[in-house]
């Protein structure tokens, strides 16, 4: 009875995935959602690649993913995933259908996927992945995530103890995740900019979890990110297994140790979120086997995202999108951090609302009082045009962080934000967007770009009448 | 004047300290103390005007149980002497008279308040909430409350907001919270204090602030009415 559920769920959702992609329709949730209807252990009976590595963690999962298929299929591996697709059992679900034949044998052998972490009791129990890497487990979404000690309980759980754990080093709380299994560290070492004290409001690892002592911070990178110890028993961070040695941002080079022997390998982004991804990828990579040589050559071909970064230089104002994730207040943080040490004078935009509830309802503002917004209050930021619904929150939260008034443009209209924003003596405008406020962001950059170059053209002809 | 903040290393979970800056702001003279939970709290000893309480995790909990219970008959004390106190978020659950947990145990609480709470870890329970408080009906509230869990018990007599929309205590209660004299507590978290104006002045007048005047009175009353319009639009 078993097995004829598990085939009717293979081929009614191979079916679907058919006519979607006959329909020109996305094919990569509802497939698989069939599918796990029908059979709840789909994903247990289905033939999975020889080698699965499944990444998770609050931030950075998906540019970790996309950097380790890219590294892979550079290096001629072809790999299944679910890069285009959902991260929950659905998703993945409906890659392994999409990576099957119709006898239900997979064509690839190495599968890489994005899992989503609350998704980990419905995939882990019908899945072991080789390898499972953690970027980082911070505060999340209010509604679903809760807090870091629930994420942490689900993936402790869930997680398979063969897997080998591929983990935040500087992190710890990912550190300590399935503290029995097999594992390897990657972390960066102390770096000029590291404090002692906290600089940010949220630190989700106080005390120790042995003895609940006051934890002992040698060192603070952000929150909860640096290298730590307790007093009074032996829990401290990890001994790293492959660790920036050395970060040189002007020639875009950093050192990774491993094993005692260094190698320097291209970096691709001078923001740490990014660098931190790249080196979780090489740690995964190298625990795969793939050569150091060939890792060099990859990265340097390595580009993060339009969606999630991009920047270009019109009429001499450089113009840098960057995604800002609501309601996730340590991506914002980063990016508010990255923004105040960019060089120059800064206009800021800022379009954080999640866009169906601003038509919809009515959003959830608990999380921009544990996001760092203090790091825009900086002379070097000389204009910030918040748009969206929660635009007179946003000013509130903008004031309580100590920037003054007279720098502030807050308006309900999203697109409003392009006709408002400073171009005189303006060297960079960033655009920080949600995920899903994508193609408003575009749309708000294009009207910039617009705006930018009439205004050189006018200049210009003001100068040839002289 | 003096306000005490327990716990919070802690008791932080959703921008909930925030609260506790914009008092700074609101009051710039007052006196602000932060007890680390390795501490003793200072109203176990001394007079304060404000004890506030945030949410935290179910592991926190148990530990700030164990941590007040030294200081129970001191916290009813303070409650029956008119002491303002906020508690936001479950830590409305610590003062209750046990936690269920999913398994059947049962976390004894402080015994305070007549009501316990049930966990599931496995459902969140996301709600927003509009009504008016019960002591001061000119006095709409607005909040957002998350939390996995449900509370049962006595608060007909004393809610702290009586539910136009969403849902109170439980998700079949339309009584939301609990005062006790100028204990409040209740599951609405994080700036309840930024977006209540009118409720952060209701409190500041119960801590004998005169004529209290808010930071940034305009733009939280213009974020507040916009936020009522919402609420009552859309719940």
């Amino acid at each position: 009875m078993q097995h004829i559920r598990y085939y009717l769920a293979f081929y009614l959702a191979k079916l679907a995935k058919w006519a979607l992609k006959m329909l020109k329709r996305d094919a990569t949730y509802f497939p698989g959602k069939i599918a796990v209807t029908l059979c709840p252990d789909f994903i247990g009976r289905i033939e999975k690649p020889e080698t699965i590595i499944c990444v998770t963690g609050t931030n950075g999962k998906t540019t970790v993913c996309n950097m380790i298929n890219d590294i892979l299929e550079d290096n001629q591996v072809e790999t299944l995933n679910n890069r285009l697709g959902s991260n929950i059992n659905a998703g993945i679900a409906s890659s392994l259908i999409e990576g099957a034949t119709l006898r239900g044998k997979q064509r690839k052998k190495i599968a890489v996927f994005e899992v989503d972490e609350r998704s980990s009791k419905k995939i882990y129990p019908y899945m072991k992945p080789n390898y499972i890497l953690c970027t980082n487990l911070f505060r999340d979404s209010i509604k679903r995530n809760a807090h870091t000690e629930f994420i942490a309980s689900i993936l402790n759980e869930a997680i398979p103890k063969e897997t080998k754990m591929i983990l935040n080093g500087d992190d710890l709380i990912t550190a300590n995740l399935a503290p029995n299994n097999p594992r390897v560290y990657f972390g960066i070492d102390r770096l000029d900019t590291d404090t002692k004290e906290a600089q940010n409001i949220v630190r989700d690892i106080i005390v120790c979890p042995k003895c609940n002592t006051k934890l002992e911070y040698d060192y603070v990178r952000y929150n909860h990110i640096g290298k730590a110890h307790c007093p009074n028993c032996d829990f401290a961070s990890p001994n790293i297994d492959y660790q920036i040695t050395n970060l040189d941002l002007e020639s875009k080079k950093m050192t990774v140790k491993e094993k005692k022997e260094e190698t320097v390998y291209p970096c691709i982004s001078n923001n740490i979120i990014n660098i931190y991804n790249t080196l979780a990828a090489i740690a995964v990579l190298r625990e795969l086997g793939i050569e150091k040589e060939k890792l060099q050559q990859s990265i340097a071909k390595l580009k993060v995202v339009e969606t999630r970064f991009s920047e270009e230089t019109i009429e001499g104002i450089k113009v840098m999108m960057h995604l800002a994730k609501g309601q996730n207040p340590i991506a914002c943080s980063r990016v508010f951090d990255y923004v105040k040490k960019e060089p120059g004078k800064k206009a800021v935009i800022l379009l954080l609302d999640d866009l169906h509830e601003a038509v919809n309802s009515s959003e959830n503002v608990t999380w921009l009082y544990d996001t760092d917004f203090e790091f825009l209050k900086d002379e070097t930021i000389c204009q910030i045009v918040v748009g969206g619904a929660r635009y007179l929150d946003d000013k509130v939260r903008l004031l309580m962080a100590g920037i003054e008034e007279k720098k502030l443009l807050c308006m309900r209209e999203e697109k409003e934000v392009a006709e408002k924003v400073e171009l005189e003596n303006i060297e960079t405008i960033f655009i920080l967007h949600d995920l899903y406020a994508f193609d408003l962001a575009k749309k708000v950059k294009e009207r910039v770009r617009q705006r930018i170059v009439e205004d050189a053209q006018k200049k210009g002809e003001m100068q040839h009448e002289n | 004047m003096k306000i005490e903040v327990l716990f919070p290393e802690f008791c932080n979970l959703y921008g909930d300290l925030a609260n506790m800056k914009y008092l700074q702001k609101c009051l710039p003279e007052a006196e602000f103390i932060e007890t680390a939970f390795d501490q003793e709290p200072v109203f176990v000893k001394e007079e304060v005007n404000l004890i506030y309480l945030g949410p935290m995790t179910e592991t926190m909990q148990e530990r700030a149980i164990s941590k007040l219970k030294n200081y129970r008959k001191r916290l009813q004390e303070v409650i029956d002497q008119n002491t303002v106190m906020l508690l936001t978020g479950n830590s409305l659950e610590i003062f209750g008279n046990y936690i269920e947990k999913e398994n059947g145990e049962k976390i004894e609480g402080l015994g305070i308040f007549p009501i316990h709470a049930k966990r599931d870890m496995m459902h969140r329970w996301n709600d927003m909430v509009l009504g008016k408080m019960k002591q001061q009906e000119d006095i709409e509230i607005v909040g957002f409350k998350n939390q996995f869990t449900q509370s049962y018990g006595e608060n007909t007599e004393n809610p702290f907001v009586l539910v136009e929309k969403g849902t109170g205590l439980c998700k079949e209660s339309k009584l939301e919270g609990i005062q006790q004299n100028n204990c409040i507590a209740t599951y609405v978290l994080g700036p309840i204090l930024i977006i209540n104006p009118l409720f952060t002045k209701y409190i500041l007048s119960k801590m004998g602030v005169e004529n209290p005047r808010l930071a940034f009175e305009t733009e939280v009353m213009e974020a507040y009415e916009k936020r009522l319009e919402e609420f009552k639009r859309i719940l």
